[in-house]
């Protein structure tokens, strides 16, 4: 019997159910790694082979990639729920639904980030980046590509319908400091340095961005039920 | 004014005494300034572009801040009027952006010998105009105006709260990656024969943009309501 008490009940079945649906389709978490994958291949194509050049530019390149990526990635998080109806169920049950659709985003960053933080640890052996780091970008990804999913899905919620690249157009400006500072927690590790403030900036900005974006999104998919 | 027919009515009357003010202030400003300032004692006569540059990158600031209370206002007591206001503000503000960026690179050329440079404040400017972008890119996007408008108010608010951010970063970026030998050269202080031009050219931005957004509001009004009544009975005299 499913429990209806209380809103973290609800927060856990939406986010079951999502995970459940997620998986079904191995094309979700399938084609954000092998996306990243092509972009990062592209770089060498483009700028050659040198190990110097691209161990220089490493962490900008896996930065850059897992932002496109998880922008990309994001895309369809509300549609298929907006056409069949199941949106329409989360806005008239009694819960809050930021609540509901930081379960969704919560588990699109489970299924999209994870494939993104291993692929980019592949990436680092492609890009020649400095050994030694792997600790600092996997927890600077975690935390970018969480405040990514989240922006990302606020973008989602603008253009519905409409498309990918208008919210892309939307979301990249507001992903700037998220950039700027995991590519600041990679040149602190590269150089041996402390890099905690960074971190706990991205984590401040994730607690005010989690309530907060989820809130806009909230707000942005009422528009559609004009 | 909150509401649309008495804000068009209000517009209707005082945009010629909107715009003779601004041609006065606006023409008063830049002749004095490109006119009659003395020349700078480094930059000599190319420094005189500073009085179309200051101006431009303070009203694309502040046409930014314009539109984020105006998208409160709308999100929050649903006024039409607010929610229009950010559609007719943000081609002008992305307009003064450019100029900005445009004149500002004008400006490089000859004095720091580049046309671009990465520094915190050109790159804050460049990223200001990507979220005027933004925001004219959604509002097109949306067929429903009324819906758009909301959208856009959204969008405007979360900018106003993420432009600081953005800077400080930006700023801190710069900090960490200096360029080696760059030094920005403009704003020190400033001779009185200087400043006071200066002054009068950033009042005159302003009423120039305050008449050109009574315009362009003025028309976004009749646009919008044009299947009410009242909009009927003004055109359609019976």
């Amino acid at each position: 019997m499913i429990n209806r008490d209380n809103t973290f009940n609800w927060f856990m079945l939406v986010l079951r159910r999502d995970l459940t649906l997620s998986f079904r389709r191995s094309a979700t978490y399938i084609t954000p790694l092998i996306f990243f994958l092509i972009v990062v291949t592209f770089f060498p194509l483009a700028l050659g082979p040198s190990q110097s050049l691209l161990s220089s530019l490493a962490s900008g390149i896996i930065w850059i990639s897992a932002l496109l990526s998880s922008l990309l990635a994001v895309e369809g998080i509300f549609s298929e729920d907006y056409r069949d109806g199941t949106l329409d169920q989360y806005f008239v049950s009694s819960e809050p639904v930021f609540v509901l659709i930081f379960a969704k985003v919560l588990c699109h960053w489970l299924v999209c980030g994870a494939p993104i933080i291993l692929a980019s640890i592949i990436s680092s052996i492609f890009l020649y980046l400095p050994s030694g780091v792997l600790f600092a970008l996997v927890t600077s990804l975690l935390l970018g590509t969480l405040f990514m999913s989240l922006l990302g899905a606020l973008g989602a919620a603008l253009s519905l319908g409409k498309s990918a690249i208008l919210s892309a157009i939307i979301v990249l400006p507001f992903s700037i400091p998220t950039l700027l500072m995991g590519t600041a927690i990679m040149s602190s590790a590269i150089n041996q340095q402390d890099y905690s403030g960074f971190l706990s900036i991205m984590g401040a900005m994730l607690a005010i961005g989690i309530p907060g974006l989820c809130l806009l999104t909230v707000e942005a998919i009422l528009l559609n039920y004009e | 004014m909150g509401s649309p027919p008495l804000f068009y009515r209000w517009a209707t009357s005082s945009l010629p005494w909107l715009a003779g003010l601004a041609f006065l202030m606006f023409s008063a400003g830049l002749i004095w300034g490109i006119g009659f300032s003395p020349a700078d004692y480094k930059q000599g006569d190319v420094y005189r572009i500073i009085y179309i540059h200051v101006p431009s990158a303070i009203l694309a600031e502040s046409i930014y801040i314009l539109m984020a209370v105006s998208g409160f206002i709308s999100m929050v007591w649903r006024a039409k009027i607010a929610g229009m206001l950010i559609n007719s503000a943000a081609p002008l503000g992305a307009g003064f952006t450019l100029i900005a960026l445009v004149t500002g690179s004008i400006w490089g050329k000859p004095t720091w010998g580049t046309w671009w440079v990465w520094d915190a404040r050109l790159t804050s400017t460049l990223i200001l105009f990507f979220l005027y972008a933004a925001i004219i890119g959604l509002h097109s996007s949306i067929e429903n105006k009324t819906k758009a408008d909301r959208a856009v108010s959204i969008l405007a608010v979360l900018g106003v709260v993420i432009v600081p951010i953005i800077k400080k970063s930006v700023d801190w970026w710069q900090t960490l990656h200096q360029p080696s030998t760059f030094t920005l050269t403009s704003s020190p202080s400033m001779a009185p024969e200087m400043y006071l031009p200066l002054l009068v050219c950033v009042l005159g931005f302003y009423c120039l943009f305050i008449f050109m957004l009574s315009n362009s509001l003025r028309g976004e009004i009749i646009s919008r309501e044009r299947d009410k009544t009242w909009v009927k009975k003004q055109f359609f005299k019976q």
